[in-house]
């Protein structure tokens, strides 16, 4: 009887179980990486917008205070984008012809908001608050990158889950105490104080006056810090703040 | 699909099976005694319609699987960014508003002739949702159902949007000019031919320029009607006292309160601050601090079922008991008793008047003839209640009249042809005007200008533009959260009402109408008259606001109130009267207003369509409600269509027999069968996912065909035959049963002094007296056992704040308020008459309603029952789910978490006490289905490219799509805002920081919300109180919702319980 099979039947068959194993390995490794890539995550690509707003040259060469324009984030869950008065409360006295700051005047003229493309954004089934990270004296590079040394905005972090759950579940590794330029504990400022004066210290004395923590944090890394001792001026400002840890992770805390 | 005739009721053997019960038994429906095989279908199974897996084949399994598999993971492209997303700041951000936090502004609501002060939550300039005002007398910080659902309103699609003339679009500008020249023509006549009609005005304002109106035009005349005016109560009071006085209770004073047919505790704006001094009664818990309650009512109300004793009677028979009571009064003893109840009993009531004189009230009902209502003043007047527990006062409504012959008058003029030009200010008097009026008709005599101004366009719009000759205008009325108005409360205590929003289109206040037509009328006038400059310049002149005006008008609108404008007081004398009893033959007809519907102008409002009335549970449609005898008599069952025939009017409605309902009396709520309306009062014809195709045109009946003007009460000489067609009726009673296990505890005050926590067992089984206690005398209660547990106690071992919540039955009268407040608060969809039918109702509190006794015609109690998800510590919810979407918090709370939903529905499946809620459909998108006759079901009705309804949703809320789960959360976004300010202020939360949707409304305060770990909060104390009790605490749930068991005060003297007909 004729053979069924030609004999490249059998690179055929051990080819395909050895792939039939490794496919998915594969695909399911580039689904991961992929996910977790710029490409999704859109972390580091910066997006077009109406005026190319530079945070660079308004926070860091002009030192204008990030609550200048967010004006709500101490106060409520959104951290809000400038009113078109806002920018017009300089801007209608300097370069008031700039082509570029066209649409600002037209809308200020007009009455018609300015549609700026959403950089930083959950999904709609997280219920995210600004004001209570601000109490707790996160900082904002902490979750956008460093902001202020961005010429376009771009998204600093994933904001996947995961990320969140870093701090959420061991906020000892990212809360570090205050100090001042000659490196002494600052003790009579309240957390919330101690996100902004991070900005003044950087104007005032310059990036090399910051210590680890603080530079980590200025130049868009993750500041999170494994080391001992850290840790344990973690845990110390944990009870001091009141960071009540056990409930950081309760689902119902941001997914109502 | 199932079956829709409902099954057939053995009454027989409902009766027999009730009185061979032993013991207090309380039963929901006389499905669930009768356990006919559709009840046992909601016993077996939460839905017993639904499909099963059995039924369907392998290779179709498979198949859905595999589509299922293959459309698995896309949502996960979430993160893609498909689209650029984008976000839009202010221009001009008004200072005081800090995005993501809402604003709170006072302002205030009239209903039937009375206001409510309210505080309304406002986000980004968008109301969302209605609180009452705690500093106003009138509402203390309470709403009605009606309250919570107007918000609803506001942002109804179907609502009138544009000028019509003549069924045309038009403009205020070309309406200004076309009338410019017809109120010249009648300035040369003074005004003879114009009327103006309105319903019942209580705006200070709008009084004043209506006067001033009637002085540029001397001829015209101003006539008011409204078909649920409190016009016996008119004519009452000025039967007792020549004049028309108001009746202000105040029943804290008050030991013996006796209700003729009078439903105070639920119906109308009133009813917040009367049930709020009514639970301040029945607080303390002794026979001489408790309130007793007596009750003579012709149909099962919420009052009926909250009272201590009920007498259910035909209308007319409450004349007889009224007219005993105040013979016997006046004789220091009872005297002639009325049959409808026991010698002995008729005694103890009058002893129990007798002994409280001036702590003693009678309220009259309205639909009770004049004369019932003049014979309550006297006896008011004859137990020494007069400034006591009733004050008498001038007239709360602008301008008293009686309203059925104010639009006699009108219909008189119309008929003779004297009407020129018509103006109709709000109301709908081609629906409900008194058939032998003939409304319609007259209207036809007005051939030079009909304007009709309303919300909606309804019956009354297309009559007056179906009218050949002259013109018709029909102009949009704002919604109150659009005006600068005021009105009055309960008291008196005035209110300057301030918008929420601009108008959402092209609408004006009644202020600005009748400024614009009270001026000459020139072409050109300006009707964009700023309408806050008409009530500022009204309150400026009324001197009430002393000092500097600006500031003091601004305090006034940040208060709610103006102070120092109750009610004047007046000195009344009782006149003497005659009141000869009622003559009737025949069935008598009640007509009340739909208690959410009121008399029809709520109909497109999905809300109030679907929650269930009180007592009879109804959704979606309206019956005739009639004693069970007389549904046997006719031989028709719940949904058997009945003919009602009073003289030349006959009427075809469904029946729904009515446990506890008078024989000889039909009951039918008004404000349904509307021929024009919106999508919600007439649901479209298409087949639809909702399955609308299930029933016709419009929902329910139109029952005011049987109103005549003779009959200001009821109508009698009716009769009632059976036609043999059937419909369906849904009701919610026999969803959700909970198999007579010990759900609801109430006891009598003895009986809860003998055992404080009314456990039926031990009520049952009196405790035995330990031998030491015999010298005290006091009973050893046995110890519980002690609770075996297999899950660790984590709970316990943190120091944050562990919700808990009481309900108070004692307090609760059924009014429904919490469960619109939460459907408000939460977002929650309405789902349609066939989903109701499934089961699949989606309203997070539901309130049981149950019966007790052995009788099916007089139950014994009523008994309501407010349960949501009682947030168990031992939730068996929790480990079922696969996928861990429903987990414990630290703080004590039964997590529901949306986004992790697969729709499993295992968690709802061992929820024992059936408080989970299920998206069979996209509920929440297929809500706008209810907006628009268009064929597709996903388009949306849109306001200048924004979805109009959508903007009713709460922000804080998430809205949930098709095959996720809920439940009640209590308000999780209410307790994450209080955590989060206490820890930025670094303080604890404070006890009463936060209050759940359902706590803030309810009006007797019913509900408590607190950490039930901190033995100084007010929840802690109830929790310990000796009547609190868990549902169903057997199963070793250990629900953080405890309920505190009623307590009846019942008269000693009364054993004969009957209410007879």
């Amino acid at each position: 009887m004729a053979q069924l099979f030609k004999p490249s039947a059998n690179s055929y068959a051990k080819s395909s179980l050895i792939f039939s194993i490794a496919a998915p390995v594969v695909i399911g490794l580039g689904i991961a990486a992929m996910s977790r890539s710029p490409i999704n995550t859109k972390v580091d690509v910066p997006k077009n917008q109406p005026v190319p707003f530079s945070h660079q040259h308004h926070a860091w060469e002009l030192g204008i205070d990030c609550r200048y324009c967010h004006t709500s984030v101490e106060k409520s869950a959104y951290a809000g984008l400038p009113a078109t008065e806002i920018c017009m409360s300089c801007h209608s006295q300097i370069w008031t012809n700039s082509p570029l700051l066209e649409p600002i005047r037209q809308s200020y003229a007009t009455g018609t908001p300015i549609k700026w493309t959403l950089v930083n954004k959950v999904p709609d089934f997280v219920f995210f608050n600004h004001s209570i990270h601000i109490a707790r004296g996160i900082n904002c590079n902490t979750c956008h990158g460093a902001v202020e040394q961005m010429n376009i905005t771009f998204k600093g972090s994933s904001f996947m889950m995961s990320w969140c759950l870093q701090c959420h579940r061991a906020p000892q590794n990212y809360l570090y105490p205050e100090t001042d330029v000659a490196g002494h504990v600052v003790t009579d400022r309240t957390p919330r104080q101690k996100v902004f004066d991070l900005y003044w210290k950087i104007q005032e004395d310059g990036l090399d006056k910051l210590n680890d923590r603080e530079m980590q944090l200025a130049t868009g890394e993750d500041p999170i810090s494994t080391n001992s001792t850290d840790v344990a001026e973690g845990r110390k400002l944990v009870n001091q703040y009141g960071v009540k840890v056990q409930q950081l992770a309760d689902c119902w805390v941001c997914h109502r | 699909m199932e079956d829709q005739t409902p099954n057939r009721l053995d009454m027989d053997l409902v009766r027999q099976k009730l009185a061979d019960k032993r013991g207090p038994a309380y039963w929901r429906s006389l499905e669930e005694i009768a356990e006919t095989p559709e009840f046992q279908g909601w016993l077996d199974d939460e839905f017993p319609h639904r499909r099963t897996l059995l039924e369907i084949d392998r290779r179709s399994l498979l198949k859905y699987m595999g589509a299922s598999l293959a459309l698995a993971g896309l949502a996960g492209c979430r993160g893609m960014e498909l689209e650029e997303l984008k976000v839009v700041p202010y221009v001009k951000q008004p200072e005081e508003m800090v995005p993501g936090k809402p604003l709170f502004y006072a302002t205030a609501w009239t209903l039937g002739g009375v206001g409510l002060g309210l505080l309304v939550e406002s986000h980004e300039g968008r109301p969302t949702k209605i609180e009452g005002n705690p500093d106003h007398p009138g509402s203390l910080g309470a709403t009605t159902a009606q309250t919570q659902a107007a918000i609803l309103s506001l942002y109804d699609p179907d609502r009138s949007a544009m000028v019509l003339n003549d069924g045309d679009g038009s403009t205020w500008d070309a309406f200004m000019d076309a009338v410019a020249a017809e109120f010249s023509n009648q300035k040369a006549v003074h005004g003879a031919g114009i009327r103006i009609l309105t319903e019942v005005v209580v705006s200070p304002t709008l009084k004043a320029q209506l006067d001033g109106f009637l002085k540029v035009y001397p001829g015209a005349r101003w006539h008011q009607y409204e078909p649920f005016a409190r016009d016996n109560a008119f004519d009452g009071a000025n039967l007792a006292f020549g004049q028309p006085v108001e009746a202000v209770y105040h029943l804290t004073k008050a030991k013996v309160i006796v209700s003729l047919d009078s439903d105070f505790l639920q119906d109308g704006l009133e009813s917040v601050v009367l049930a709020r001094q009514f639970a301040e009664g029945r607080r303390k818990l002794t026979a001489e601090d408790m309130n007793r309650l007596y009750v003579f009512e012709s149909q099962l109300t919420c009052t009926g079922a909250t009272s201590d004793h009920r007498w259910s009677m035909k209308p007319s028979s409450v004349h007889a008991v009224a007219t005993a009571l105040l013979q016997s009064v006046r004789s220091q003893g009872a005297v002639s008793p009325p049959k409808e109840l026991s010698g002995a009993d008729f005694n103890a009531v009058v002893q129990d008047l007798l002994a409280h004189r001036g702590q003693a009230v009678v309220i009259v009902g309205d639909q009770q003839p004049p004369e019932v209502h003049a014979i309550g003043h006297a006896l008011n007047v004859a137990l020494g209640a007069v400034g006591q527990t009733v004050t008498y006062h001038e007239p709360r409504a602008a301008h008293a009249v009686h309203t059925g012959r104010d639009l006699k008058s009108l219909v008189d003029d119309m008929n003779a042809g004297k009407v020129d030009v018509l103006v109709m200010l709000g109301g709908n008097p081609v629906f409900d005007a008194p058939v032998d009026y003939n409304f319609g008709e007259a209207l036809k005599r007005v051939s030079r200008l009909r304007i009709r101004y309303g919300l909606y366009e309804d019956e009354t719009t297309d009559a007056c533009a179906a009218v050949d000759g002259g013109h018709s205008w029909h102009l949009p009325a704002t919604h109150f959260l659009e005006q600068w108005s005021d009105t009055r409360g309960y008291d008196g205590t005035a209110t300057v009402a301030q918008p929420l929003t601009a108008p959402l289109y092209d609408a004006r206040s009644p202020h600005q109408l009748v400024a614009a037509l009270a001026g000459d009328g020139a072409p050109g006038h300006d009707l964009m008259s700023d309408g806050y400059q008409i009530i500022a310049d009204h309150w400026q002149s009324s001197g009430h606001i002393s000092g500097d005006f600006d500031k003091g008008l601004a305090e006034v609108l940040h208060a709610g109130i103006v102070p120092n404008t109750t009610l004047a007081p007046r000195v009344v004398a009782l006149k003497t009267f005659d009141a000869a009893p009622p003559s009737t033959t025949g069935f008598e007809v009640v007509l009340r207003p739909d208690p959410n519907l009121h008399d029809g102008r709520f109909n497109n409002n999905g809300w109030l369509m679907e929650l269930p009335r009180p007592m009879t549970q109804l959704v979606w449609d309206n019956a005739a409600i009639i004693s069970l005898k007389d549904a046997e008599t006719l031989g028709v069952q719940r949904g058997d269509v009945v003919q009602v025939t009073v003289g030349k009017q006959t009427l075809a409605i469904p029946a729904f027999p009515q446990p506890g309902h008078p024989v000889g009396s039909v009951l039918i709520h008004t404000g349904f069968g509307r021929t024009k309306t919106g999508s919600v009062g007439m649901p479209t014809q298409h087949q639809s996912l909702m399955g609308f195709d299930l029933y016709a045109k419009t929902v329910g009946v139109d029952s005011y065909v049987l109103k005549t003007s003779g009959a200001a009460a009821y109508v009698t000489g009716a009769t009632l035959t059976k036609t043999g067609q059937s419909e369906t009726l849904v009701s919610t009673q026999i969803h959700h049963s909970m198999e007579g296990r010990d759900i609801v505890r109430a006891g009598t005050l003895a009986e809860y002094l003998r055992v404080p926590s009314l456990n039926p067992d031990k009520l049952a089984n009196p405790p035995i007296v330990e031998q030491g206690d015999l010298d005290t005398g006091v009973p050893t209660e046995t110890p519980e056992q002690p609770n075996i547990d297999m899950y660790p106690e984590e709970i316990w071992t943190t120091n944050l704040p562990q919700w808990g919540m009481t309900i108070d039955l004692n307090l609760c009268t059924g009014c429904n308020a919490c469960i619109t407040a939460c459907q408000a608060e939460n977002n929650i969809p309405v789902v349609g008459k066939t989903q109701v039918m499934k089961g699949r109702e989606m309203q997070w509190l539901r309130i049981d309603r149950y019966y007790g006794g052995a009788d099916p015609d007089n139950p014994s109690e009523v008994l309501v029952q407010p349960v949501a998800c009682v947030q168990c510590e031992k939730a068996p919810c929790e480990p079922v789910c696969p996928v861990g979407a429903t987990v414990h918090s630290h703080e004590g709370l039964n997590q529901m978490v949306y986004n992790r939903c697969v729709g499993t529905r295992y968690c709802s499946n061992n929820c024992p006490y059936k408080v989970r809620r299920f998206n069979f459909l996209d509920y929440s998108n297929l809500q706008f289905q209810f907006t628009e006759p268009a064929t597709l079901i996903n388009k949306i009705y849109k306001k200048d490219g924004v979805s109009l309804l959508k903007m009713v949703s709460n922000p804080d809320v998430t809205v949930r799509g098709r095959g996720v789960m809920e439940k009640c959360s209590y308000c999780v976004q209410r307790i994450n805002d209080a955590r989060i300010e206490a820890k930025k202020a670094g303080q604890e939360i404070q006890d009463g920081a936060i209050l759940t949707a359902c706590q803030q409304v309810c009006p007797t305060k019913t509900i408590l919300f607190g950490n039930i770990a901190d033995k100084k909060s007010e929840v802690f104390k109830s929790r310990s109180d000796e009547r609190a009790y868990r549902l169903l605490e057997e199963l070793n749930t250990r629900p953080r919702t405890s309920h505190l068991g009623k307590v009846r005060n019942v008269n000693p003297a009364i054993t004969a319980q009957e209410g007879t007909a």
